[in-house]
């Protein structure tokens, strides 16, 4: 699975142009976050294939007050969260996906919808 | 004429039915007064919703002094580690035993700093809350320093866990040494999933969590635990199984350093039932 998650990631590199908005594309954000295999582990709400139960689900995500047990719930500390997990929570069964800033940022757009 | 003195009669007939029927059900007590006995969803939301309703209208008056400034909001946190903490605990430090008793349950103050307007806050803090534990400080703290408690709220849901455990340390161990709990042993016997029930409601996990079947706020302070079985991992760290649940309900702060999740004190037979719970939640 984990190939298969690294294969999609690739994919999505080429998946449509960056923006340049400051708070991030929420579409592409939508589409990122399956791209990048979220879907396995989430459910994520207008994410047709996340029904995933490993990790919690992500309706409401966007009004959590904190993120990962420890990180104050911000938009950076999202992105953060989303690109270096096991740097923030070392062992945690969230994986490295090597999400870059631009794709963290479209999905923490995306994921901030949700309240 | 006559027929509106039939709907009248009518009227009052109905009316002292109803007053019958009340003072019936009062006078026999059948009502279950006891905090451990959870209201019913539409009564809670009813009372809560009536609560902020009124604060809401009493509070419109108010208009806040500016509350950005870094003095303030330390002298604010001290207060509010003082007063506040024991009951509504704070990021990562638990309330109080006593405080988890009551019903309703003190509300988790991280999502309600971000939720409600500051005036409603400062009214609530000043004036307390008839029929709940939340009691007035208006004749306990001077104007300025409930204030100051207010400025404290503005950035309590930013602060880390560890920043609130680094800025209280040197003044109470209370806050700042989480509970030793005795060893953890694997469960074999079955837990009481009803008394765990009760126990999650008792020990204030609903102030934070979204768990069916037990009322209360259910602030997005920690994951919904709904189907919390079919998880992979407790808290991102543990296998999922009823053992790790009890270990992780016990002792957060060890599998977890920093974890916003408090050690709450939980007996090993309490969590083992909790785990009984929501190990049954589909």
């Amino acid at each position: 699975m984990l190939a298969l998650v690294a294969a999609l990631g690739a994919c999505s590199k080429a998946a449509s142009p960056v923006t340049s908005a400051p708070d991030g594309n929420a579409d592409r954000g939508r589409a990122l976050l399956q791209q990048y295999g979220c879907a396995y582990c989430h459910v994520i709400p207008g994410v047709a294939t996340a029904r995933g139960t490993f990790g919690p689900p992500l309706e409401n995500v966007g009004k959590r007050v904190y993120l990962a047990g420890t990180l104050p719930n911000s938009r950076a500390n999202m992105a953060a969260w989303i690109r270096t997990p096991q740097a923030i929570k070392p062992g945690t069964a969230m994986l490295d996906l090597h999400v870059t800033e631009t794709d963290a940022r479209d999905m923490v757009a995306y994921l901030y919808r949700l309240r | 004429m006559r027929r509106r003195m039939r709907i009248a009669l009518w009227f009052l007939v109905m009316a002292a039915i109803a007053v019958g029927a009340a003072a019936t059900f009062i006078g026999s007590g059948v009502y279950n007064i006891a905090a451990v006995d959870q209201h019913t969803a539409p009564v809670f939301w009813t009372l809560y919703a009536a609560m902020r309703q009124s604060v809401r209208h009493h509070a419109a008056a108010i208009t806040p002094p500016p509350l950005d400034d870094a003095k303030l909001v330390a002298r604010g946190r001290a207060l509010y580690d003082d007063h506040c903490r024991q009951c509504h605990g704070a990021p990562g430090v638990a309330p109080e035993p006593f405080a988890l008793g009551l019903t309703p349950t003190p509300l988790n103050l991280a999502n309600m700093a971000r939720e409600w307007p500051v005036r409603d806050l400062f009214w609530v803090v000043k004036y307390g809350i008839k029929m709940s534990a939340m009691p007035a400080w208006e004749f306990r703290l001077s104007e300025d320093d409930l204030w100051a408690v207010i400025a404290y709220l503005q950035v309590l849901p930013a602060e880390p866990p560890s920043g609130y455990r680094a800025a209280t340390a040197s003044r109470s161990q209370r806050a700042g040494a989480p509970e030793e709990p005795g060893s953890h042993r694997r469960w074999a016997v079955a837990g009481n999933p009803e008394r765990g029930r009760t126990a999650l409601s008792q020990y204030g996990c609903a102030t934070c969590h979204d768990i069916p079947g037990v009322v209360g706020a259910a602030a997005p302070v920690g994951p919904p635990l709904a189907a919390v079985s079919r998880r992979g991992a407790i808290a991102g760290l543990l296998a999922n199984d009823r053992g790790s649940m009890v270990r992780w309900i016990r002792d957060p702060q060890r599998v977890h350093p920093g974890s916003a999740m408090p050690n709450l004190g939980v007996t090993e037979s309490d969590a083992n039932d909790m785990a009984a719970y929501l190990y049954s939640l589909e």
